[in-house]
Order: structure tokens, then C-alpha cells, then sequence
């Protein structure tokens, strides 16, 4: 019961927040009835890349270890649950159980044998690592190479296997998604775990020193930001119907995140959100606007002008100068 | 046996370049504990340097070599006042994430500036031309680059271990403060580091257009190798990173024969792995 009331009580928040958590929420449940088609498409990756965030937001931003390797997790369930479909016709809801374990142990397997790294050590070998499994999957012909698995046309709407016509269903299913993210979250941060894991981000050594496991700590953090973008990948693949190693596998897909919650500040309750509410309209709308005059890569500047404002400025981000400004009055 | 004399001799060749790509990372990451994750773009500057230098004014690509490292220096400067120097306040993560921001900036920049599109260098002293020796077959390009790489890195080494501003750069990598008492300016010693790894990396940059194409994603690829060298050689070591180039380059070349040329990035990854879990302070470092 305790668990529970941890995750859906905000009490100890201050007014302002509670207020706009549920403002939040309202927004998102009558988003469909005012806008469709294109806001309707930047909305749901909104809510997706929100999801990757809060996700990553555990290791990245509580547990302090740059971590730049969402994407193959994202990927690896997103395949399964995909690859399942096509071969075998297995529903969205046996096989997105399946892609989050894949995902899960995949982490697992990988934090054991990293984390016996620290700092840059640790984000270099992530990097090698997403390079490694990127080009495993562009080259595996097995799995549709790299031009990707498309899924099957069903009769729908279909709720087995989550495909529907309308953009409606997704933004709800996502949003449902996001809202138990963020229950999750919200439990965490009062959870021992969580406790443990800002420990270990003030002072390795001082949290050895008070008897926490800082290794086995940091792999079940890990472990469940992959459940985080198995959920996203497995998401990914009924919303958009067709993935490829460049969508979902991609180190570029893993930047985003970790650049997205860092701006939007890493360690806090709301930073990711409201690092996606930025960057992704901009993105968005951005790549709509510039797409059709052939200039690429502007988006990417922009974000990465604004971490690096932010890394040498405030690095916890918008949500620490939102912090700073609320208690200077 | 056919093709193991070929491998190795190719292998050392390219080895002498990964050396001096990595020397910058050595320096900076010595003097100051930092890791630069924009050092492949600084590279992938100095190509474009070079490229344009060469092909607009038509001139010689081995004379770009000196303005490839004035923007290499320029660079390294720029983003030790501007960026660096801020980050050094803040945490672990935000030093990560502020390099690596660097890294996407001047990435995405190059190709918002020329284009995704491969380019290549047609014309020079050295591209295109080859001698045989036996089994061997070398060109010139190669060959050229290994001995100015190695001229380069021995100028590094003797400016570094012989020098008063050698002397210097040294004080502060072992202690910043102490350094500072003695009236050493730990400031302009920082910023001299990332010069330096600016310049020796756009000459890299300069000698690897001579074969090799140019594009705006060069850079993660090196950065890669240059990490792994690095972490080979023990970071902050300069002995060490040449050695470990070497290295690096009979890995590459080695693997690309025996087991295959799409494995081969896969093992430079596998040594860092190897190498940071088993012996984290490297062949050399302390």
C-alpha cells in the first residue's frame, strides 16, 4: 500500500507543480479534439520521446552516468516485437512483454560488464557499444538489413495487435504510457533505490563508504531504463508500422535523448518532460519547414548550441533555472 | 604468409597517423582530465581545411599542412576559452555532455556548410603514385604520411619534454595549484593544451586527405580509434599513444585480412573493451 501511495501522492511538491502536472494532463486528454493531422503526428512523438526520457532520466540524470545507448534497447524490443508479428503473427501484447525482457536483459548483461567502468570510460564504451549493434543490424540480412521490416496489413482497428486507423488510439495508448512513466518516476524518487542512486551521483566513494553497493545499484537503474525504451521501441513499431536499424538503432536516436533530457535537466521530476515539450515541436516543425530546401542538420545545432549553454551555465538544466528563480523570490 | 608482410607494413603506416591523431587526446586529457569527444571533428576540420585550400587555390596538399594546423589551433583555443573553461566548473556529466554538444555542433555545422557528399582530393605530389617491393605495394601517400606523422610527433615530444613551455605543461598536469604557486600561468597552460591538440589533430586531418575521402560524419569514426588508442597507451601517456597507434594501425589492418573488412572497426571497440576492463590505466599510464 505504501508503494502505491508513494507513486500517486504529489504532496511534497510545492502547489505550483501539482497545478501544472494536472494542467498537463488536461492538455493531453483533450489534445484530440482540437488538433489532428500534423500536430497530431508531433504530439504523439511527444509523448514517445517523453517516455525515452524519463526513462533515461534514471541513469542519466539520478544515477549522473552518460550513458549514450537507449537507442539499441529501443531497438532490440522494437525488432522483437516486429520480427514476431511478421514471422509468426504473434499480437502486440504477447510480444511487447517479450521485447521489453529482450531489451531488460540486454541492459542487464551489458551494465554487469560496464559498470565496472566510471565517468568517460563508461560513456565512451556505451558509444562503442550502440556502434557496434547499429551496424550488426544494418548488415543482418535475416532481419530485413537495412531496409527494414514493415508490418503486416491487418483489418482494422485491431486492438490484439494495436493497429488502428486513427491517430486517436495511439495518442491515448501513449499517453496512458507516459502517465504510468511518470507514477513510476514519481515513486522512485522516494524509493530507496532512488535514495541510492543520487548518492552515488553526489560521491561514489562516499556511498561505498555507507554501504551501498554502487556497482549493483547502478545495473538495476540501468535495467530499468531499458524497460523504459522497450516499452518506447515496442510503442514505436505499431504507431509508425515500419522500423529500420536508422529509426530505432541509430546512436543518433540515443544523442537525442540523453541531449533532450539534459536540456530540459537531468535528475529532476520534470526535466525530461519538459526537455521533449522543446525540442520536439521544434524538431518537428523545423524539419517540416527546412525539409523541402535541402538544408540538413539545423536542428542538431540548435541542440547541441543549447547543451553546451547549458553544461557550462546550469547543468541541471531549464528545470535548475526554473529551481534558482523560485527560490530567489 | 602472402599477405601477412603487406598487412603488417600497412598496418604500422596507417598506425604512425592513428599515433598522431590520439596525441592530442593524450595532451589534453593529461593536462587537464578532460575528455575531448569533438576531437575527431577538430579532424574532420583539418580535412575540410585542406580540401579547400587545395582544390580552390589549387595548390600542392602536402602545403596545406600549415594552415590545417593554424585552424586546428585556432579551434582547440576557441573551444578551451569559450567552451571548456566553463565546463571545468560544473560536474562530471555536464563536462561530458558540453565536449560532446562540441562534437554534434561542428559535426551538423560542416554539413549544413558543404553537404553530406563525399569528397575527394584528385591531384598532388604523393596521391595516386606507388612503388612495389616485392609483395609489397606502397603508395606514396601512405608512405608520405607516416614519416610527417612521426616528424610531427617527434617535434611534440621534444617540445614537451625539453622545452621551459614543455616543462611547464607538465607542472600543471601534476598538480594544477602547485604549478600555479610556482608562477606558472595554469590558464594559458590549459589553453596551450587544447592549441596543441587542435594543431597536431588538423595536421592528421591535412595528411589524411591525401587518400582518404571527406565528409562531415568522418570524425565519430576517429574519435573512436583515437579513444581506443588512448586507452590502449594509458591516458595522458605521449609515449604511450604512439605506441599504442601502432598498434592500433596492425589491429585494423590485420583484422581487415583475416577476419574481414566489416569486423574490423568491431575489433578496435573490442580492444578498448578488453583494455579498459582489465587494465584501465593502459600500457603506460600511471
Amino acid at each position: 500500500m505504501g508503494t502505491l501511495k508513494d507513486a500517486f501522492s504529489f504532496g511534497d511538491l510545492p502547489a505550483s507543480e501539482r497545478i501544472g502536472f494536472v494542467l498537463f494532463i488536461i492538455f493531453c486528454l483533450i489534445f484530440p479534439w482540437f488538433w489532428g493531422g500534423f500536430a497530431q503526428t508531433v504530439m504523439i512523438k511527444f509523448l514517445l520521446f517523453c517516455l525515452y526520457g524519463l526513462g533515461w532520466n534514471l541513469i542519466g540524470g539520478y544515477g549522473g552516468q552518460v550513458a549514450l545507448g537507449q537507442a539499441k534497447n529501443v531497438g532490440m524490443s522494437a525488432y522483437t516485437v516486429a520480427l514476431l508479428m511478421v514471422w509468426w503473427d504473434i499480437p502486440f501484447w504477447v510480444s511487447t512483454p517479450l521485447g521489453v525482457i529482450v531489451a531488460t536483459v540486454e541492459s542487464f548483461i551489458l551494465g554487469y560488464f560496464l559498470f565496472r567502468l566510471r565517468g568517460h570510460y563508461f560513456a565512451i564504451a556505451t558509444i562503442a557499444v550502440s556502434l557496434v549493434w547499429q551496424q550488426l543490424f544494418i548488415n543482418w540480412d535475416l532481419i530485413g538489413g537495412a531496409r527494414g521490416v514493415e508490418l503486416p496489413l491487418k483489418k482494422t482497428p485491431n486492438f490484439l495487435y494495436m493497429l488502428f486507423d486513427s491517430p486517436i488510439y495511439y495518442h491515448y495508448f501513449a499517453f496512458l504510457l507516459v502517465m504510468g512513466a511518470i507514477f513510476y518516476m514519481n515513486w522512485f524518487r522516494k524509493s530507496k533505490l532512488g535514495y541510492q542512486l543520487r548518492a552515488i551521483t553526489s560521491s561514489e566513494d562516499v556511498a561505498e563508504s555507507l554501504g551501498i553497493n554502487i556497482h549493483w545499484v547502478k545495473v538495476k537503474a540501468y535495467c530499468i531504463t531499458g524497460v523504459f525504451a522497450g516499452m518506447g521501441g515496442a510503442f514505436y513499431t505499431v504507431n509508425y508500422n515500419y522500423i529500420d536499424p536508422f529509426s530505432v538503432m541509430h546512436l543518433e536516436l540515443s544523442i537525442m535523448i540523453a541531449l533532450m533530457t539534459m536540456i530540459g535537466g537531468a535528475g529532476s521530476m520534470w526535466g525530461p518532460i519538459i526537455g521533449a515539450m522543446i525540442l520536439i515541436p521544434l524538431d518537428c516543425y523545423l524539419g517540416a519547414w527546412l525539409g523541402g530546401s535541402g538544408i540538413i542538420g539545423v536542428d542538431f545545432m540548435i541542440y547541441s548550441m543549447m547543451v553546451m549553454v547549458i553544461a557550462a551555465y546550469e547543468p541541471k538544466g531549464i528545470w535548475g533555472i526554473i529551481e534558482k528563480a523560485r527560490r530567489r523570490r | 604468409m602472402e599477405m601477412l608482410l603487406p598487412a603488417i607494413i600497412s598496418g604500422l603506416l596507417m598506425g604512425m597517423l592513428f599515433a598522431l591523431v590520439a596525441l592530442g587526446l593524450a595532451i589534453i586529457f593529461g593536462v587537464m582530465n578532460i575528455v575531448n569527444f569533438a576531437h575527431g571533428e577538430f579532424l574532420m576540420a583539418g580535412m575540410y581545411t585542406a580540401f579547400l585550400t587545395a582544390t580552390f587555390l589549387s595548390v600542392e596538399p602536402l602545403l596545406t599542412l600549415p594552415v590545417a594546423a593554424m585552424v586546428g589551433l585556432f579551434l582547440g583555443i576557441a573551444s578551451y576559452y569559450l567552451l571548456v573553461r566553463h565546463l571545468l566548473k560544473g560536474p562530471m556529466i555536464a563536462q561530458l555532455l558540453g565536449t560532446f554538444g562540441l562534437m554534434i555542433f561542428l559535426r551538423y555545422l560542416a554539413m549544413f556548410i558543404f553537404g553530406p557528399d563525399y569528397k575527394t582530393l584528385e591531384h598532388g605530389l604523393l596521391i595516386g603514385k606507388s612503388i612495389k617491393w616485392g609483395p609489397v605495394v606502397l603508395s606514396y601517400s601512405r608512405l608520405g604520411t607516416a614519416v610527417v606523422s612521426v616528424i610531427a610527433f617527434g617535434i611534440i615530444y621534444w617540445l614537451i619534454n625539453h622545452t621551459r613551455l614543455g616543462k611547464a605543461l607538465q607542472a600543471t598536469a601534476l598538480d594544477v595549484e602547485a604549478a600555479g604557486y610556482m608562477g606558472i600561468d595554469t590558464e594559458k597552460m590549459r589553453g596551450l593544451a587544447w592549441g596543441l591538440g587542435g594543431a597536431t589533430v588538423g595536421i592528421a586531418g591535412a595528411l589524411l586527405t591525401n587518400f582518404y575521402y571527406v565528409f562531415p560524419t568522418i570524425g565519430l569514426l576517429f574519435c573512436m580509434i583515437a579513444f581506443a588508442t588512448v586507452a590502449l597507451g594509458g591516458f595522458g601517456s605521449i609515449k604511450g599513444a604512439f605506441i599504442a597507434g601502432l598498434i592500433m594501425g596492425l589491429i585494423i589492418d590485420l583484422g581487415g585480412t583475416y577476419v574481414g573488412p566489416q569486423h574490423k572497426f568491431a575489433l578496435i571497440y573490442l580492444t578498448y573493451f578488453l583494455v579498459v576492463v582489465f587494465r584501465p590505466q593502459g600500457l603506460f599510464g600511471w
